[in-house]
């Protein structure tokens, strides 16, 4: 067995876990991010959700139900957490737009309208009247987004199609990394007869430089022009990731991607050690302090057995919404099923309120009560929860 | 089988190099576990893409359901060659070890030979692709030589790799002085090929031959109390993950739990306190290309964890791209393209990094980058021997 030791070890590689860890390296401590695959916020729109309820995030927050972990972190920390995250993108060149005064409505994939908070700098311009005219480019061929979804929910549309050569969204955003292939496009672009409005591209115009991309477009045509997110694979999303897992490492984060936790080691009031399975041997990550990240159901952080709901890396007690019975609505559609609200229940400091440990902070949609589709506040939640659950480490690292 | 935990979600999609830029190959979703509900045994293979797979791993990597679809690619390529007539290439290349053997003792003559026009067109006949020159073979292999040096408690077998034995032995040099230069005993027993060339190009039983021959030398020295040591993470990643699994030879439990890169080595010898070294200045701006077969293995990265403690040395680490290489899957003329398109992608974010130099652990990826990003490229032994001279002679 390898042994390898850190000041604080995140387990769970997400929005939530990142966040945690890049707070934590910003006050000198050394940082292991363990995650066994790539996290759910690859499959996201990489849109900020802090809380669709209404047009006011803040005040929807404030709504909330008295139990929402939100309430935990506090105004205050909700807005900070906001901020660092701003300009964390911006020095990853993947600059975010938007503040948390007021929520847009942006068009989906679909053509309706979602409301989110903070919107990448690729999607800022996503027309605000229902009645303004976009006209959708989309590529031939490409199987994840239907102009025609769009162009039938809207008045005013119009679409073309371009020959990318590809037909796959990571295929596309690779060619357009390419300088020829970008000027090409726009020299098509521009033989196009497109009535006055904006211009709609689905999400897929770029892997690294998706801001100068289109920023080159939009200056070529004069007109403004936004992505829409489109079904996974999700570049927004994809981008979303990387960026902040780029500024964990570059902040001096390390990373052990790939490897499920086998084993952990606990005593009365603390985790020592957890034992990834890596390669050969495993190897035993010890850690002062950690942080639990590993979300929801989708992210595999909760598993849900018959009648019980299981915590998969500490084996946590989980408070589950009542008996089975209880944990879904009967229509599929409606939202709010109760299940949603299935997790850990943490303290004021992020440590779980059940059991003894002292040195485990929890954060994220893992967090009892979150309901993260139901009020729309999943991005949001990761990081006030992630930066919350961090800054209660480091005191207690102190 | 685990194929019938993947839930569809895509993320393996997502990370696939060549799926990005190369249409024919339907991604490793589709042709791992999607296509494995349709395979039988018996039944001949029809799937000629799976031939596509570079076999980085980077699917299995990203998968947060464990599903390892770079594995059942692996074992439907394996099968779709028993049962069809191989390439030239996939010949010489699964017997690179022979090649290499061949090639070095003949070296002044091979190297210029392979020079030429004429070998050129004769290489790309044989469905060899020569966009970049190929690797020039050295007389001083590293399996010539003093096969035992240095004098410590802890004692090592350096398992160095076709690579360095054959074509960089100075690199291969570097690494062993800087062990013994450690205080450590340094073994270089006779060794062949890991298997992984072989493996790659579809024969187990050329990749199970050398995998039994290594694993019976290496057993003997790690029941002598030695620790096995990795030139390449290529060979690590067999070493650890196929000499017990798909090779299954025997001694190959054995061989992956004692084998260790050499900066995660250096590392744990810190950690126990074996040795306290003096790291000097290295005043370097690095881009440090993670190989894809490093992530695999999932000891992190040790040299990034090295270059933390180095003054002055900038480091950014690179992971997110595959170099495009992949051993001999970009010397086929049929991936030539791919690998090109692959690797201009990662060596335009070295360039975009400002770097003076790049690093990598393994010898496909320095070659193929140092040549489409036109940097020097180091193996971080290098960077650290450097810095440890430095901190002797200021001692």
């Amino acid at each position: 067995m390898s042994v390898i030791d850190y000041d604080a070890v995140v387990i769970g590689g997400g929005m939530s876990g990142l966040m945690a860890g890049i707070h934590l390296l910003e006050q000198g401590h050394t940082v292991a991010v363990v995650s066994r695959g790539d996290p759910a916020v690859c499959l996201s729109t990489g849109c900020i959700d802090v809380c669709g309820t209404g047009v006011d995030p803040m005040a929807g927050v404030d709504a909330l139900p008295a139990t929402h972990p939100y309430h935990l972190a506090g105004r205050e920390k909700i807005l900070a957490a906001l901020d660092r995250f701003s300009e964390i993108m911006t020095d990853m060149r993947l600059p975010y737009a938007g503040n948390a005064g007021e929520n847009r409505a942006i068009i989906t994939p679909l053509g309706t309208t979602k409301l989110t908070c903070l919107v990448p700098r690729t999607m800022e311009t996503s027309p605000r009247k229902p009645d303004e005219y976009i006209h959708v480019v989309s590529f031939k061929g490409l199987k994840d987004f239907y102009p025609s979804y769009i162009t039938s929910a809207r008045k005013n549309t119009g679409f073309s199609l371009y020959d990318a050569g590809v037909t796959t969204t990571m295929g596309i955003a690779a060619r357009f990394e390419d300088r020829k292939f970008l000027s090409e496009f726009i020299t098509w672009l521009k033989g196009l007869e497109i009535p006055d409005g904006k211009l709609a591209f689905p999400a897929v115009m770029g892997l690294e430089h998706p801001l100068s991309i289109m920023q080159e477009i939009q200056i070529e045509l004069e007109r403004w022009g936004f992505e829409i997110p489109t079904l996974p694979s999700s570049l927004p999303g994809i981008r979303l990731f990387k960026g902040l897992k780029r500024a964990f490492q570059a902040k001096g984060g390390d990373v052990y991607w790939g490897s499920p936790i086998a084993s952990v080691e606990r005593s009365a009031k603390n985790i020592e050690a957890v034992t990834i399975e890596t390669k050969g041997r495993s190897t035993r990550v010890n850690g002062q302090a950690f942080i639990l990240a590993t979300g929801s159901f989708v992210s595999g952080g909760l598993f849900a057995l018959r009648d019980e709901i299981q915590e998969t890396v500490f084996n946590l007690p989980v408070a589950a919404p009542g008996p089975r019975d209880d944990w879904f609505n009967r229509d599929f559609f409606t939202p709010g099923h109760a299940i949603e609200g299935a997790g850990i229940r943490v303290g004021q400091d992020f440590r779980p309120l059940e059991g003894t440990l002292e040195n485990l902070f929890v954060c994220g949609s893992i967090i009892s009560g979150s309901e993260v589709m139901k009020y729309g506040c999943g991005h949001g939640l990761a990081l006030a929860t992630g930066l919350a659950a961090a800054e209660s480490c480091a005191e207690a690292l102190k | 089988m685990k194929f019938e935990h993947c839930i569809r979600c895509t993320i393996c999609v997502e990370n696939c190099p060549v799926f990005r830029v190369n249409p024919a190959f339907p991604g490793p979703k589709q042709s791992g576990p999607d296509a494995q509900r349709f395979r039988m045994d018996g039944e001949k293979s029809v799937d000629q893409w799976v031939q596509l797979c570079s076999q980085c791993k980077r699917c299995e990597i990203a998968c947060p359901y464990g599903v390892d679809p770079a594995e059942i690619i692996l074992k439907a390529q394996i099968k779709y060659a028993g049962e069809h007539m191989r390439s030239p290439a996939n010949y010489l290349f699964a017997n690179n070890y022979y090649l290499g053997t061949l090639g070095s003792l003949a070296s002044p003559i091979a190297n210029r030979i392979a020079a030429t026009e004429f070998a050129k067109r004769t290489f790309n006949l044989m469905g060899i692709s020569t966009y970049m020159p190929f690797p020039r073979f050295n007389l001083m292999s590293m399996n010539k030589g003093r096969r035992k040096l240095g004098k410590g408690v802890r004692k090592v077998v350096f398992f160095y790799g076709c690579f360095l034995n054959f074509n960089r032995p100075d690199v291969g040099r570097t690494i062993r002085e800087l062990l013994v230069s450690l205080g450590l005993e340094v073994v270089l027993p006779h060794q062949v090929c890991c298997g992984l060339p072989a493996l790659g190009n579809g024969d187990l039983e050329l990749a199970r031959r050398f995998a039994t021959r290594n694993a019976s030398i290496l057993v003997e020295y790690i029941n002598k109390g030695y620790d096995v040591i990795y030139g390449c993470t290529s060979c690590g990643l067999t070493l650890a993950h196929d000499y017990p699994g798909i090779l299954n030879v025997q001694g190959g439990k054995k061989v992956a739990e004692n084998s260790y890169n050499v900066s995660e080595y250096i590392l744990k010898l810190i950690d126990e306190g074996a040795i306290n070294p003096t790291f000097g200045p290295v005043d370097m701006r690095v881009a440090y290309h993670i190989p894809c077969h490093l992530r695999a293995i999932g000891i992190g990265y040790p040299a990034a964890r090295i270059f933390a403690k180095i003054p002055g040395l900038a480091y950014d680490i690179l992971d997110d791209h595959c170099c495009g290489l992949s051993g001999s899957y970009g010397f086929k003329r049929k991936n030539q393209a791919t690998a090109l398109a692959i690797g201009n992608q990662a060596a335009a974010l070295i360039k975009e990094s400002g770097a003076q130099v790049l690093a990598s652990d393994c010898g496909a990826c320095r070659m193929q980058l140092a040549h489409l990003s036109g940097l020097t490229a180091l193996e971080p032994s290098e960077i650290i021997t450097a810095s440890l001279r430095k901190g002797a002679s200021s001692a």
